[in-house]
């Protein structure tokens, strides 16, 4: 679809993962996407083009195990893990301040690295993710969490009835091609990294508080964006996210469910490209 | 001291819509009307209203000659298209009903005046209904005040209540009342500039179970509206005009209200509790939204006060010409009133528990997006030309067929 997205592979943390990427490459400040569960670098790919198109660099990769990356022997698989990884690859990569765009898993992810890289976050779109305050995992995550229980289900899982499951939470349903694309990544091994990723997350609200004080003081650009019907992160957490991120423009899409990308990608792509405007950051390059 | 000095056929208290279209009516049959309004200001106008006319009131309207000068005045005869998330349900042009958008800021000037020049019409504005007079054991008028404190008795053989959702009149007459919690609050304004995609016609969205909606107006303003659930109702406390315009531009297929400017306030309403009130009682009746107060959200408010208006004056006046007890009349009222609109009214105050569709609302909405007979049958309905009973049967049945052949398209 988008010609305006270059993709290669990106060797860092010792593997080599997909990259997506638009607007110029050599750019020290960048649009930083981090998927979800399940999710990969392809869940981006139009509003990677997007950023790339109003003169921002923007990347996004595949996480270890997620998409078509394989992590390397000895990874940690919890969110501390994944968050070293997202360092690494900003560091391969040269960026040094990012503005993040954070779905679903990704959003406890791209914290972490920022609470480790709290001057280099020069802004942040959260979509159906943030600071969860009292959370309590969905029903499907407790059973992923459960020894046994979680094993059987990630084996008996099949196409037919992930796309079904999946569907049923939606309000209006997913692109077929968007459903089929995150099952053809849910591989045996993405099943595996699932598995250890919410296992080592007992408490996914757990660091919201020392989040919030420390990411508040600094009154970081935000923009959260959620779908009202989302059956897994409730939108009533759409505006707690002004906890952490005072003065954040936040949208609560009426139809949407988990992935507002995929059901709504034009109201998506219009909030993402209106905020980058907004955050201004490094004045795209004169052409010639 | 509290002076009797006038005694009327009817005495009508609320000189807004329903008030206004029952004086003309009385008053073109010869008959003495009072009518009583509370505000002193000739072009007092109801402020938080959508102004939005649904076709059902139509004719009505025309019957008063009041169609033609609202076409004057730039009122807009809008279709709607109701965006749902299986597609917008449009009935074709040439059978969709036509309501009437006209800014209550023209309209209700326009129908008070066209009242107060009724031969036999008193308006009498800046009087406040203090109680109301009673006779052998009916209801026969009401003692009026004004601001510097005078009281007058109006006497009359009908005593009528057009004074709105918190009526007064209601309250003093004691009529059994039904009252239903609305799940959802309402908050619109006018803007000007860049017209939404189906102008002149209205669009709605039925966002499931939040509602938004577009009405382009006279003058080429358009009155933008959002009613969602109240989970929703801080951010609009807390910033009316960016929360009204950030709704409306998040919707699917959104309309231009961003690039539009706003003009005049952001209206609000919190509090949409729908009553339903026994329209008659003896020597008394109720009009307009004193009768029924219904869910704002399906525009039916305005459409219904010129209707029970018209209602009341054909059943009461062969009563007042003297040719049967007033009590017949009132009776006829009454029923004519429930055949009308008791079965929208079940079905509407069902939805305002802002609940999402159920089963069947989708398989309707659904088949309506996909076919156009489907919609021309909800357009009918929605538009309130017909009632459930004679909508359901021929909206299931085809919608079953609509989707069934759709699913083996697939």
């Amino acid at each position: 679809m988008s010609a305006a997205v270059e993709r290669r592979t990106l060797l860092a943390g010792g593997t080599r993962t997909r990259l997506v990427q638009a607007g110029p490459a050599d750019a020290t400040e960048a649009v930083v996407f981090v998927h979800g569960n399940p999710g990969s670098a392809d869940d981006w790919e139009r509003l990677a083009a997007a950023a790339g198109a109003a003169g921002r660099r923007a990347v996004a990769f595949d996480l270890p195990d997620f998409g078509e990356t394989i992590a390397p022997d000895g990874f940690g698989h919890t969110p501390f893990g994944y968050a070293e990884f997202v360092a690494e690859a900003l560091e391969e990569l040269g960026i040094e301040r990012a503005q993040l765009v954070l779905h679903d898993f990704g959003g406890p992810i791209g914290l972490i690295w920022a609470m480790g890289h709290p001057d280099a976050l020069a802004g942040i779109v959260l979509i159906d993710t943030g600071v969860l305050p009292g959370y309590t995992w969905h029903t499907l995550a407790r059973i992923w969490r459960t020894p046994v229980l979680g094993e059987i289900f990630q084996a008996i899982t099949n196409r037919g009835g992930y796309r079904f499951a999946l569907n049923r939470n939606e309000p209006r349903g997913l692109p077929r091609e968007f459903v089929e694309t995150m099952y053809d990544h849910y591989d045996r091994r993405t099943r595996r990294a699932v598995l250890k990723l919410y296992r080592a997350t007992p408490d996914p609200g757990g660091m919201s508080e020392n989040l919030i004080g420390l990411l508040a003081p600094r009154r970081i650009p935000a923009l959260v964006i959620w779908g009202e019907h989302d059956a897994y992160l409730p939108a009533s957490y759409a505006h707690e996210q002004e906890r952490a991120f005072p003065g954040a423009d936040v949208h609560v899409l009426a139809t949407s469910g988990h992935w507002p990308f995929a059901d709504a990608p034009e109201t998506v792509e219009r909030l993402l490209v209106e905020f980058l405007a907004r955050v201004g950051a490094t004045a795209p390059e004169p052409a010639g | 001291m509290p002076t009797t000095d006038s005694s009327y056929d009817a005495v009508i208290v609320g000189a807004s819509l329903a008030g206004c279209a029952t004086a003309i009516q009385l008053g073109r049959a010869g008959h003495r009307v009072a009518l009583v309004e509370k505000q002193p200001d000739p072009q007092a106008f109801k402020r938080t209203c959508s102004h939005f006319i649904q076709a059902s009131g139509v004719p009505a309207i025309e019957r008063l000659g009041l169609l033609e000068p609202i076409e004057a005045a730039g009122g807009q005869r809008p279709r709607v298209h109701a965006w749902s998330q299986w597609g917008w349900v449009e009935a074709p042009p040439e059978q969709a009903a036509r309501g009437i958008n006209l800014r209550r800021e023209v309209l209700d000037p326009m129908v008070r005046s066209t009242a107060a020049a009724t031969p036999g019409v008193d308006l009498m504005l800046g009087w406040s209904a203090e109680r109301l007079l009673c006779e052998n054991g009916s209801f026969a008028g009401v003692a009026v005040r004004n601001p510097d404190g005078k009281e007058r008795e109006l006497r009359a053989r009908l005593t009528v209540g057009a004074d709105g959702r918190d009526s007064r009149i209601a309250e003093l007459s004691e009529v059994p009342v039904k009252t239903s919690p609305n799940a959802r609050f309402a908050y619109g304004a006018y803007f000007e500039g860049a017209a939404p995609a189906h102008a002149p016609d209205a669009s709605v969205w039925f966002l499931d179970p939040q509602w938004a909606a577009a009405f382009p107006t006279d003058t080429d303003l358009t009155f933008y509206a959002a009613m969602p659930t109240k989970e929703r109702l801080p951010e609009f406390k807390r910033d009316p005009e960016g929360a009204l315009v950030k709704f409306l531009a998040d919707v699917p297929e959104a309309p231009p209200i961003r690039e539009g400017r706003r003009v005049g306030p952001v209206l609000g309403k919190v509090d949409m509790t729908n009553r339903m009130r026994r329209p008659t009682a003896p020597g008394l009746a109720l009009v307009g939204d004193a009768a029924t107060a219904a869910d704002p959200l399906f525009g039916v408010g305005c459409g219904w006060a010129f209707q029970s208006a018209e209602w009341l004056s054909d059943a009461v006046l062969p009563a007042l010409a003297g040719e049967q007890p007033l009590d017949k009349g009132l009776d006829r009222y009454r029923r004519r009133h429930a055949k009308g609109l008791r079965g929208h009214t079940f079905f509407m105050h069902e939805y305002s528990k802002g609940r999402r569709f159920n089963p069947m609302e989708r398989m309707m909405f659904a088949a309506a997006a996909r076919d156009d007979k489907a919609a021309t049958i909800l357009d009918s309905y929605a538009t309130r030309q017909i009632g459930p009973a004679r909508m359901f049967p021929r909206a299931l049945t085809r919608a079953i067929s609509v989707n069934a052949r759709h699913a083996l398209a697939r």
